[in-house]
């Protein structure tokens, strides 16, 4: 019996997470209606004021989805250690970071893209100038998965652990304060009618780095964190 | 192994021998500590005149950039010796990098407290968003989520190394977020706070400094032999080695 | 007497300062005082089960003549 050819393994591992994921569609609406409500407390709590929440406009955006993705990061790699079928893709005969890189993948099509579909109405309720949507919208487009892949090898470190809810945050914060500072950045040179490509330049070179380096870096953890 | 690692590396690294060497180690460590400390201060809080822009609120810095200075050099520590152990699998190395993030945490504690308590009189206020500030709350929270990985494992060295990994990101984490956050201030134009003014300190503010920053080296030697010793005895619980020191000590 | 006041008043700045002062004695202090009691609570547990075994390894040979 021989291994299936890499672009087949892929797809396969790309189609069967996506499977998964819609059929539980109930789930993948949480981070998105997680998002609407924060984005909808904040005029509340800081009063209609047309000025102030178009200043902040593009940071609460930004924040909001950061969270909601924080929010379905957990679930990243929780069911598949549930039924074991992470050990089976780590003795498969595939080299495991190509297979982790389909499973980051297809997690970033499940829940950030829907989060950024729905990014231009939070905006837009905030009164975003549509001068910065683009950026807005760019800056989402790099930063998400940048925060998906960097997510995804806290997520294999604690893999081996019970609850990791809120340490799965702390641990992330140190790592997501560069990608908010880049992405807000943006946004807000976008909103002062000042240049904006070199912020989402930056954020393009981290996520290529990132799409290299990650998923060896979460095999190597998730190897650390299932060795047992 | 390689050969070329001398033979009593080797034996130093066995958790009986570590043991017995670190407590010899410790109390003279302790000693030199608490003797450069003791100078140091003396000479900080006594015998360096008064700063003539900061008056005496500077005095502060005696113990605030010591302590910066050790909270990114057991960072370092943590982290050489986190690749260490993922690499040879050391168990001592294991042990060293995750006794040293607690201590590492409590120099960054004091010194963000530190430093904000000499911000507020100096620049009016307890926290700005300046690059170093910031870069040192976020080594704080490295520090925090490597204690908290390393405890959230029931097996204690497979929760060191996956924390060892966090630390080794981090390592690379630390530059990234200080360069961005530079970048940040210069877009926002904010308060740009000067954190040194003087770029050349009169001889007699900085042999007290020097001083310092020797005892807290020291002091992070004692602490780290004192925090391993006990961390061996807990992990090799079983061993024939620790039974004795539990039997000698039972008299104490 | 005066000018142990003028020190301990570090220029209207003795609050910040010795607070600070405060802080970073009683974070080592607490830094120190954590391992000792978990040394204690360590070789507490070790004597503990050693104790256990001899009791037990006595029981077996008793009974056993």
């Amino acid at each position: 019996m021989s291994a299936p050819p890499l672009p087949q393994a892929c797809s396969a591992m790309l189609r069967r997470d996506l499977t998964l994921a819609w059929r539980r569609r109930g789930d993948l609406a949480m981070p998105v209606l997680y998002a609407v409500i924060v984005a909808v407390l904040f005029p509340f709590a800081l009063g209609p004021d047309l000025a102030l929440l178009q200043r902040i406009a593009g940071g609460v955006v930004l924040v909001t989805v950061l969270l909601a993705m924080l929010l379905a990061l957990d679930a990243m790699f929780a069911s598949d250690i549930e039924d074991g079928s992470l050990e089976q893709l780590v003795l498969s005969p595939q080299p495991l970071a190509l297979m982790l890189g389909m499973k980051i993948l297809a997690h970033w099509l499940a829940t950030a893209l829907p989060l950024i579909v729905i990014a231009p109405l939070l905006a837009g309720m905030l009164h975003l100038p549509p001068a910065a949507m683009p950026a807005l919208l760019l800056a989402l487009l790099f930063a998400t998965p940048l925060l998906s892949l960097l997510g995804a090898v806290l997520v294999a470190l604690t893999a081996g652990t019970r609850r990791s809810g809120m340490l799965l945050a702390l641990m992330l914060l140190p790592l997501c304060v560069p990608v908010v500072i880049f992405a807000a950045g943006a946004v807000a040179a976008a909103q002062q009618g000042l240049p904006w490509l070199a912020p989402i330049a930056w954020l393009a070179a981290a996520l290529i780095l990132c799409v290299v380096l990650a998923p060896l870096a979460c095999a190597a953890a998730l190897r650390i964190a299932l060795d047992s | 192994m390689s050969t070329w690692i001398p033979l009593w590396l080797h034996k130093l690294g066995s958790p009986p021998t570590f043991y017995r060497v670190a407590g010899a180690v410790r109390p003279w460590a302790m000693g030199l500590a608490l003797l450069c400390g003791a100078i140091g201060l003396y000479g900080g809080l006594v015998l360096a005149p008064a700063d003539y822009q900061q008056g005496d609120a500077y005095r502060i810095i005696f113990i605030h950039v010591p302590s910066a200075w050790m909270s990114m050099f057991i960072y370092a520590v943590m982290g050489a010796a986190a690749f260490v152990a993922l690499v040879w699998r050391v168990k001592l190395a294991e042990v060293v990098a995750m006794e040293s993030a607690p201590i590492g945490a409590a120099f960054t504690f004091i010194t963000l407290v530190t430093g904000s308590l000499w911000g507020k009189p100096m620049w009016g206020t307890w926290w700005t968003w300046d690059a170093r500030l910031t870069s040192e709350l976020v080594l704080l929270f490295l520090y925090l989520g490597v204690i908290g990985l390393y405890h959230a494992f029931e097996d204690r060295r497979q929760g060191a190394r996956a924390a060892g990994f966090l630390a080794i990101i981090g390592i690379i984490n630390v530059p990234i977020v200080h360069w961005s956050v530079t970048w940040w201030n210069t877009l926002h134009q904010g308060s740009t706070v000067n954190v040194f003014g003087h770029s050349k300190m009169p001889w007699d503010m900085l042999w007290p400094l020097l001083m310092v920053m020797l005892a807290t080296k020291a002091y992070y030697a004692a602490s780290l032999c004192r925090r391993a010793r006990t961390d061996l005895l807990a992990l090799e619980s079983g061993k024939d080695w620790v039974r004795q020191v539990a039997e000698t000590e039972a008299g104490r | 007497m005066n000018a142990l006041q003028h020190f301990f008043a570090m220029g209207g700045y003795g609050g910040y300062v010795w607070t600070s002062y405060a802080v970073f004695f009683a974070v080592l202090l607490a830094d120190n005082v954590a391992p000792r009691l978990r040394r204690r609570r360590v070789l507490r547990d070790v004597r503990g089960r050693l104790a256990r075994q001899d009791a037990r390894a006595r029981r077996t040979t008793s009974t056993t003549p």
